[in-house]
């Protein structure tokens, strides 16, 4: 998986650098300077080439439109992940507290209502056995 | 007892809890038996022959007094109640993402990236979500330019207009930001003292201070060392006069 990744990257870096030095010979541009700007040019034509193959491979790959809301914003896309990592925790940390609060509340129940019924629980023990922890 | 038990669960049945049906309570599910003195309301729905009530009221019927009844879920089933983070390997993630303060700016996760980039893409039209929603018109195969196409891309010589250098904008650097906080503390000082107009030469006098002061304790030192009425010889000797 990584491989593919780093093909990409290997690329991408290729492009943007091809598209620098084509920035620079475009800002003082001199007639001697055609040659070596119609190379350029077809350098970006066949790096964009590579990038187009490279889309094969990183065919399963899904990226999250709220990371492209990130980047469009001029934020750094890791904030998207430590948010959602934070956001999963605080998630995880509040339906742990339900969970742990009902299974209170149900062995409380089930002692309060064995109290009350003692045969009725006596028979829902018997169908359902002891309460296991969850 | 057992009518009074049931009583309470049909109760709750009856009242139809909104939703009921999406949490699994609803269709199929067998209708709470009437007690004996309770009639049978309109609103209530008869068992209806052809359903496959009569199927599914089975394991009512055979945990009699109970008719509700479902299976626990089984224990090791995955829930919020283990951590998620851990279980998914996400520790590290974790630690890298939320243990460190992030940096905010697209150039400090691209900092090789040419051009000012942590301005907003809706500004010059660059953002990836346009790219979406307006894919640009193209074939699907990029070909390379031949000689009567690159005809197009002779350019004027000279410079650039002011406008279109867009590459050669870069954000700025977070060196300067620490010289920034090194003359921070110094810059309201002068106000204090305005004769000490220059800076540097009051860090210089500053650092030098504590020098200074120590060459001059040693000098201090060193004269009453050789000088007969030292302090620390003469200090010495009531302390051997008051042990005797």
């Amino acid at each position: 998986m990584a491989e593919k990744f780093d093909n990409l990257e290997e690329h991408l870096e290729k492009f943007v650098e091809n598209i620098r030095q084509l920035g620079i010979i475009v800002s003082d541009f001199q007639p001697s300077s055609q040659t070596g700007l119609n190379q350029k040019l077809n350098f970006m034509i066949s790096g964009l080439q590579d990038i187009e193959k490279c889309r094969q491979q990183l065919h399963e790959i899904n990226v999250p439109l709220e990371a492209f809301e990130y980047i469009d914003q001029g934020r750094n896309p890791q904030l998207y992940t430590k948010e959602c990592l934070e956001r999963a925790l605080a998630k995880n940390e509040q339906v742990k507290g339900k969970i742990d609060t009902m299974t209170k509340f149900k062995s409380l129940l089930i002692s309060e209502l064995s109290k009350v019924f003692p045969e009725e629980m006596a028979k829902y023990k018997a169908i359902h056995g002891d309460d296991p922890p969850s | 007892m057992t009518e009074m038990f049931s009583t309470l669960f049909g109760q709750n049945e009856a009242q139809g809890p909104p939703g009921s049906s999406s949490l699994g309570f609803g269709p199929g599910k067998p209708p709470p038996p009437l007690p004996q003195n309770q009639v049978p309301m309109a609103g209530q729905m008869p068992p209806q022959l052809g359903d496959e009530g009569p199927a599914l009221r089975k394991p009512g019927a055979m945990n009699e007094p109970f008719y509700l009844l479902r299976e626990l879920p089984v224990g090791n089933e995955l829930t919020g109640n283990t951590n998620l983070i851990t279980h998914y390997n996400l520790e590290h993630a974790y630690n890298k993402f939320c243990g460190k303060k992030v940096k905010e700016k697209l150039s400090n996760f691209l900092p090789e990236l040419p051009g000012m980039i942590d301005c907003p893409g809706t500004q010059d039209g660059s953002s990836l979500r346009s790219l979406i929603d307006k894919p640009p018109v193209c074939g699907n195969s990029f070909s390379p330019l031949t000689g009567a196409l690159l005809t197009g891309f002779r350019l004027h010589t000279g410079p650039l207009p002011e406008q279109y250098r867009l590459m050669h904008i870069q954000p700025p650097k977070k060196k300067s930001k620490h010289k920034h906080k090194h003359h921070r503390p110094q810059d309201p000082l002068p106000q204090e003292t305005p004769s000490d107009s220059d800076p540097k030469k009051k860090k210089k006098k500053r650092d030098d201070d504590p020098d200074r002061k120590k060459k001059k304790k040693d000098k201090k030192k060193k004269k009453n060392r050789h000088s007969p009425d030292h302090p620390g010889l003469a200090g010495s000797q009531p302390n051997s006069n008051s042990l005797r």
